[in-house]
């Protein structure tokens, strides 16, 4: 924390209205949070915690001593505890885990933090998140960190320790980083990368950059772990694609059919689409894309096959920020372009089914970014009712300063407990007043995203 | 924690009673809800299922959970035995073997195409027994002069031909 910035206490005290639980959220992505080892047998008692490790082996692994080699490198006979996820009492996503948690595979030991991380402990039979700095002795003379919130842990997906026909473990072909979601990563690959124009806060290693293609996920494998994840009764209520963005159009080497921007990705969305309407046993389903920002005629080709929601991502809203933070989006093909593409995606999927995303925090990241927090926010909240004028909700994540990005290089700070808390203040304000609803990225289906966890208090109104 | 008597058990536990949820909004406005799947925990707190994410109810009990307020239980038995529990929202499932077991509870109960959104857990802080002859005699002591005067208990005439037009 730095100086001048306001403690827990005391960002409760100047924002009563705030719920303490969404501000507990925000903190615990600051400042991370440790898993004790009797929570982790914990987390196994109550089938919560599967290990991956024999799953991911030779495939998952981050050779993050030699980012230079940009290779996957086998992981180690290591034990990869992935957990069922851990929620605050009203079923809040507690953020910053230490762990792998339902398949989303974060190297978080590596990320910056903001001051000492809680510690997920078992006190008195009840799992408690505890503040380590704030310790408390006990009558036994032994002190432990003081306990902040009561949490307990959501069970791991059956499908988890499954195998399709071909052999592949459903875990790797889709994973649940929300307890009712499934998330379909669909390539790897983000030719950003390729071009030396990633994010700038981006930590995703491309492990095929090398190759320079993109391999779509067996369509096959898909079918069958979907299938199998319906199973789950009461289990999910949503599905997100995601991929790296690719801006070529087919075949830009050679016989070109066309020059439609992104055409290469999009194709990949289809084919799964597609998949998944064979799930269903019908033509619309409920699945979003969270995708790169897609022209008309291609957004139009989604639509046909059954895309019901769309999120493409601004990620900042100053001009000269988006630039500066997102070259390779700003190449292809500009903060303009990715913007009308979101505007024309509300007249093909319906307003409230179009949203887009900010990197809180990347605006404030030096030196060019906002010096002071009242104009980082009122230029995130122009760009905010900006999308919400034109039936477009934006959501917002907390900045990963993870190692593998060029932040992380830079060694960029985080911004403070206090802005994220006026930020998903100002924001909820406004999706209230545009009436806007965001059920596909709210705390369930995505709970990422300390914004929406406040639209849970509208439910009943948009 | 506060511990329900066994009467006030049974009749939760009697699919029969019938149990109303009462919540308030950020105004102080009231709204009931009748809640078919209703059951009390072993750790003694009761929980039930909200079918829908969007209801006043669920809007209601977030709002409970994260700002501390009360919320009210009511069960009545099918003889009137009545019951009002009064509370804190202490948990929220949407997933894990609570969930499931009210989730295929409603399934059965509503088909193929039923929804539930969640679990509320409710830690009971203070039971009144609200039965009419019961809440009647509480009453008759504490506020005497309030009965009416031709009441029974008040004056010893027989009334010849009285019939009250409200059924009960
Ligand atoms: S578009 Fe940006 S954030 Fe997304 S994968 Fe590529 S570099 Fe990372």
């Amino acid at each position: 924390m730095e100086n001048d910035e306001l403690g827990f206490e005391e960002v409760g005290r100047k924002y009563p209205d705030f719920p303490r639980t969404i501000m507990r959220k925000i903190d615990t992505a600051l400042r991370g949070v440790i898993l004790s080892e009797k929570a982790l047998q914990r987390a196994k008692e109550e089938d919560a915690l599967y290990d991956a490790s024999a799953d991911f082996v030779g495939q998952c692994g981050f050779d993050l001593d030699k980012p230079a080699l940009k290779v996957r490198v086998p992981v180690s006979a290591e034990a990869l505890p992935v957990i069922g996820g851990v929620f605050f009492r009203d079923g809040t996503y507690v953020l910053g885990l230490e762990s792998v948690t339902r398949g989303l595979y974060s190297p978080s030991g590596t990320l910056v933090r903001k001051g000492k991380p809680y510690l997920l402990d078992s006190v008195d039979g009840e799992l408690w998140l505890l503040d380590l700095p704030r310790e408390i002795k006990l009558p036994n003379g032994i002190s432990r960190g003081e306990p902040m919130e009561e949490v307990y842990f959501a069970p791991i997906p059956a499908y988890f320790s499954k195998k399709t026909s071909r052999g592949t473990p459903m875990i790797k072909v889709i994973s649940s980083r929300a307890p009712n979601r499934i998330t379909i990563n669909i390539s790897d690959y983000c030719h950003f990368f390729k071009e030396k124009l990633s994010c700038k806060y981006c930590s995703i290693i491309p492990w095929l950059l090398h190759k320079g293609v993109r391999t779509l996920v067996n369509l096959e494998d898909i079918y069958e772990t979907v299938n199998e994840a319906l199973e789950e009764e009461g289990g999910f209520t949503s599905i997100h694609l995601i991929a790296g963005s690719d801006p070529r159009g087919v075949n830009q080497n050679g016989s070109h059919r066309g020059n439609s921007p992104y055409e290469n990705e999009v194709n990949e969305y289809v084919e799964v689409l597609k998949t998944l309407q064979r799930c269903f046993g019908r033509e619309k389903i409920p699945v979003q894309a969270i995708a790169s920002a897609f022209p008309r005629e291609q957004l139009l080709r989604l639509k046909e096959v059954g895309l019901s929601a769309y999120r493409s991502n601004i990620e900042v809203w100053d001009n000269k920020l988006f630039e500066w933070i997102c070259p390779g989006k700003a190449k292809y093909f500009g903060r303009q372009y990715w913007i009308d593409s979101i505007l024309s995606a509300v007249e093909i999927f319906g307003r409230g089914n179009v949203s887009t995303q900010l990197v809180a925090g990347a605006e404030l990241a030096e030196p060019y970014g906002f010096k002071e927090m009242d104009e980082a926010l009122a230029s995130n909240l122009e760009g905010v009712e900006f999308f919400a004028r034109n039936g477009v909700y934006t959501t917002f994540c907390i900045l990963w300063v993870d190692r593998g990005s060029v932040f992380y290089r830079e060694k960029q700070k985080l911004p403070s407990l206090e802005y994220y808390v006026r930020l998903a203040q100002g924001i909820n304000e406004i999706r209230k007043k545009y009436k806007l609803s965001s059920d596909f990225n709210d705390y369930r289906r995505d709970g990422f995203h300390p914004d929406m966890d406040l639209v849970r208090l509208d439910y009943n109104e948009t | 924690m506060f511990k329900l008597p066994k009467e006030v058990v049974d009749l939760i536990n009697d699919p029969e009673s019938i149990k109303i949820v009462a919540t308030a909004d950020e105004k102080g406005n009231p709204h009931c809800a009748v809640k078919d799947f209703f059951t009390l925990l072993e750790d003694g707190n009761l929980a039930f299922a909200e079918e829908f994410e969007g209801s006043q109810t669920n809007v209601n009990l977030v709002r409970a959970i994260w700002f501390a307020k009360n919320v009210e239980l009511t069960v009545r038995g099918k003889d009137g035995t009545t019951y009002q529990i009064k509370g804190k929202p202490y948990k929220y499932f949407y997933t894990g073997p609570l969930f499931e077991k009210f989730y295929l509870a409603a399934r059965e109960k509503w088909g193929p195409d039923s929804e539930l959104a969640g679990v509320w857990v409710i830690t009971p802080e203070e039971v009144k027994n609200e039965t009419y002859e019961v809440r009647k005699k509480e009453e008759d002591k504490k506020h005497p002069f309030f009965r009416h005067l031709d009441r029974s208990s008040v004056r010893r005439t027989k009334i010849q031909n009285s019939k009250s037009e409200i059924s009960n």
